[in-house]
């Protein structure tokens, strides 16, 4: 690979990095006007665009692209330095769609302006911003841009007329809000508006150390609290070589199995509410509700958990945690086989969702879409298997995968996922190895060396990950996120086009989203 | 701008029958209908409130509507946002009165842990928006702790406490 790059792009700075410390392979630093032809490169080779950042380093901002390979891991940054001032790039979202939306996101945080883009307009901030959150000076908003980052107003045509899709209705599962443009009951464009949710937690990362950012994660993603706070904990870990007890490592596998198993129930009922049928709702919150029994007793809350420590856990588990979760792995067993006789098996389920909102597999790689919407293509892509963390390198477990893509596929492969993570927590639970649950001589004000680092998880939306870097002070000097439900929704647009409103809803829920997530 | 002064009065009505009112009330504080209208984290505090295992219909709110022509009870579940302010403020006047107004969660109290010097993006407290009866902190707050603050809206409604108040038992 690094030879193939050498050969085929000559006026590049191609240096090799420990994968171990930094979490990706190759770091190349690229200039402007060598950048397509790099880009050209990546996607000839078949890789996938797994994140598109920026930092602010003052003197000159830096765009930072993080390539993977779906087959086989091998993760490459690729860097270019931007001037401060009316820095420009030029757009890749017509080789990557996916990063249409990620190239808007750093318009609108830092400012940067990408040549040629199709819609460089407003996505997640409101009118009222007068300058760049993200960037670390003051940079007052050109007014050309205030321009752009207006609030989006539906044009009406002859024989078509618009319809908002939330930012209040139930089916949008929070504060979602989608312009469709409707020709009768058939959908001709959907146009999706974020930034609803908004929270500003990439910026909070600046301001506060690493520990006090802790709880933060859980706010992120509610439904699976431990893998987000798993996703924090790890990369802060290899930014500071913590080297974590093997105890910890399994019990962050079965805690973050439990969480996993919470949120797919939580998503078949929820999306099946958005069908009409609401009794899955219930028998879905009566298994949830066993979950969060179990995770309240070892970190103490409901729904937003900080459990993970830097280099091992706030506390070890106890012998009722062991029972608990025995017993409810077990009851488990018993229940799957009534979910499928109600709702697998129901005709009425199945006709409203097989064959509708088929992803292709081709596409799903230019999407940068992750978790169950790329596995029920059939590709099986799941980064507990191409990249373990915790302890699933030791765990011998199956990725369960679709055919065609539709949402019944998607649906099935949650179903089967949910069936897998009950096979890890019990084997999980088996190995448990005894020892030390916290790494010794951690101190208790962070200061990693200067660096950046990648670690990715899987959340159980798809790939979850963190780009910390470190200026050597308690504090992160830019903490990005990846999450998987930003790409995740990208498709949908894709995917609304041309079906009835019904199905749009059917296929809007089948992609599992989380908006405070997207919004970040 | 005062930092208290932007949200709607709203009146009481002009006419008022004594004992007549006395009764609707006591009608209306064991019948609220929410809105259906999750915002963030709490809202799956809302939802598991509304669930078998703590069953909010055994106080007669479980009624979740989709829109707030049908609802008098909006539960601000989660942070409310600069962009989604405006549109909290219209779901609100969409209520038809007399409506009530619970803020959930320390984000709808205050702002809660979002707010900090050089936050651009949340409203420190729903209470800039709407006017709010009752206020339940959390983060997120129990679903008994949701259950405690519609007790004590219903208080505010009819003015007696139907269930007594929970004792601690250590």
């Amino acid at each position: 690979m690094l030879e193939d790059i050498k050969s085929e792009i000559t006026d590049i700075n191609v240096a090799e990095a420990s994968y171990p410390e930094r979490g990706y392979h190759l770091a190349i630093e690229a200039r402007k006007e060598n950048l397509l032809r790099v880009i050209k490169f990546f996607d000839d080779k078949g890789f996938y665009l797994e994140d598109l950042c920026c930092v602010d380093y003052a003197d000159y901002l830096e765009l930072v692209y993080f390539f993977n390979n779906h087959t086989e891991l091998f993760r490459i940054k690729t860097t270019i330095k931007l001037t401060p001032d009316k820095p420009s790039a030029p757009t890749i979202s017509n080789i990557y769609t996916m990063a249409h939306w990620y190239e808007r996101e750093i318009h609108e945080f830092f400012g940067v302006y990408f040549e040629n883009h199709p819609n460089l307009t407003y996505l997640f901030l409101h009118d009222g911003i007068d300058s760049y959150p993200l960037r670390k000076n003051r940079v007052p908003v050109s007014e050309d841009d205030k321009r752009l980052l207006s609030f989006p107003i539906p044009h009406e045509e002859e024989d078509t007329f618009s319809v908002n899709l939330g930012p209040q209705h139930p089916s949008t599962h929070g504060v979602l809000r989608v312009i469709l443009k409707l020709d009768g009951e058939y959908i001709l464009s959907a146009d999706p508006v974020l930034g609803y949710l908004h929270r500003m937690h990439e910026k909070m990362a600046e301001n506060r150390s690493y520990a006090q950012f802790l709880p933060n994660p859980a706010r992120m993603d509610y439904l699976a609290s431990l893998n987000f706070n798993l996703a924090h904990v790890a990369a802060v870990e290899r930014l500071c070589a913590i080297a974590v007890p093997e105890r910890a490592q399994y019990v962050r596998t079965i805690t973050c199995e439990l969480n996993r198993i919470a949120s797919h129930i939580f998503w078949l009922g929820a999306f099946l509410g958005d069908l009409g049928g609401l009794t899955p709702f219930l028998y879905g919150f009566d298994d949830r509700e066993n979950i969060l029994d179990i995770l309240e007793g070892i970190t103490g809350s409901r729904l937003t958990y900080c459990y993970f420590r830097f280099g091992g856990l706030y506390n070890d588990v106890d012998d009722n945690f062991m029972d608990a979760t025995r017993a409810f792995v077990k009851r488990m067993w018993k229940r799957l086989p009534m979910y499928e006789k109600l709702v697998t098996k129901n005709v009425i389920f199945i006709n409203r969702v097989e064959d509708v909102g088929i992803l292709e597999r081709d596409k799903v790689r230019r999407f940068g879409c992750s978790g169950p919407v790329i596995r029920g293509t059939g590709m099986p892509f799941d980064m507990r298997k191409v990249e373990p963390y915790a302890a699933y390198g030791d765990m011998d477990f199956e990725i369960p995968v679709g055919e065609n893509g539709d949402i019944l596929d998607r649906y099935m492969v949650r179903m089967r996922e949910i069936e897998t993570s009950l096979r890890i927590i019990s084997a999980a639970l088996e190995k448990l190895p005894a020892g030390p649950f916290n790494a010794e001589k951690v101190p208790k004000k962070l200061k990693p060396p200067k660096g950046d680092a990648y670690h990715v998880v899987e959340s159980p939306r798809g790939q979850l990950g963190v780009y910390i870097v470190s200026d050597e002070s308690d504090t992160p000097y830019r903490m990005r996120w990846r999450v998987p439900s930003y790409s995740n929704l990208m498709t949908f647009p894709h995917l609304a086009q041309g079906t009835l409103i019904a199905d749009a809803i059917a296929i809007l829920g089948s992609l599992d989203l989380i908006i405070p997530e997207i919004d970040r | 701008m005062g930092k208290r002064s932007l949200y709607l009065e709203t009146k009481d009505p002009i006419i008022k029958f004594a004992l007549v009112e006395k009764v609707l009330d006591l009608a209306r504080a064991n019948s609220l209908w929410p809105l259906g209208f999750g915002l963030a984290c709490c809202a799956i505090e809302m939802m598991s409130t509304a669930m078998a295992r703590f069953d909010i219909d055994r106080f007669g709110a479980g009624l979740f509507r989709a829109t707030p022509r049908q609802a008098d009870l909006m539960i601000v579940s989660g942070t409310v946002t600069k962009k989604m302010a405006p549109t909290l403020v219209t779901l609100y006047e969409q209520m038809p009165s007399p409506k009530w107004v619970i803020a959930m969660g320390n984000c709808a109290i205050s702002g809660g842990p979002f707010v900090f010097e050089g936050q651009y993006n949340v409203v420190e407290g729903v209470d800039l928006l709407v006017p709010v009866d009752v206020y339940i902190p959390g983060c997120p707050p129990r679903p008994e702790g949701l259950l405690e603050g519609l007790m004590k809206l219903e208080e505010k409604i009819t003015g007696t406490r139907r269930f007594p108040v929970p004792q601690a038992k250590w």
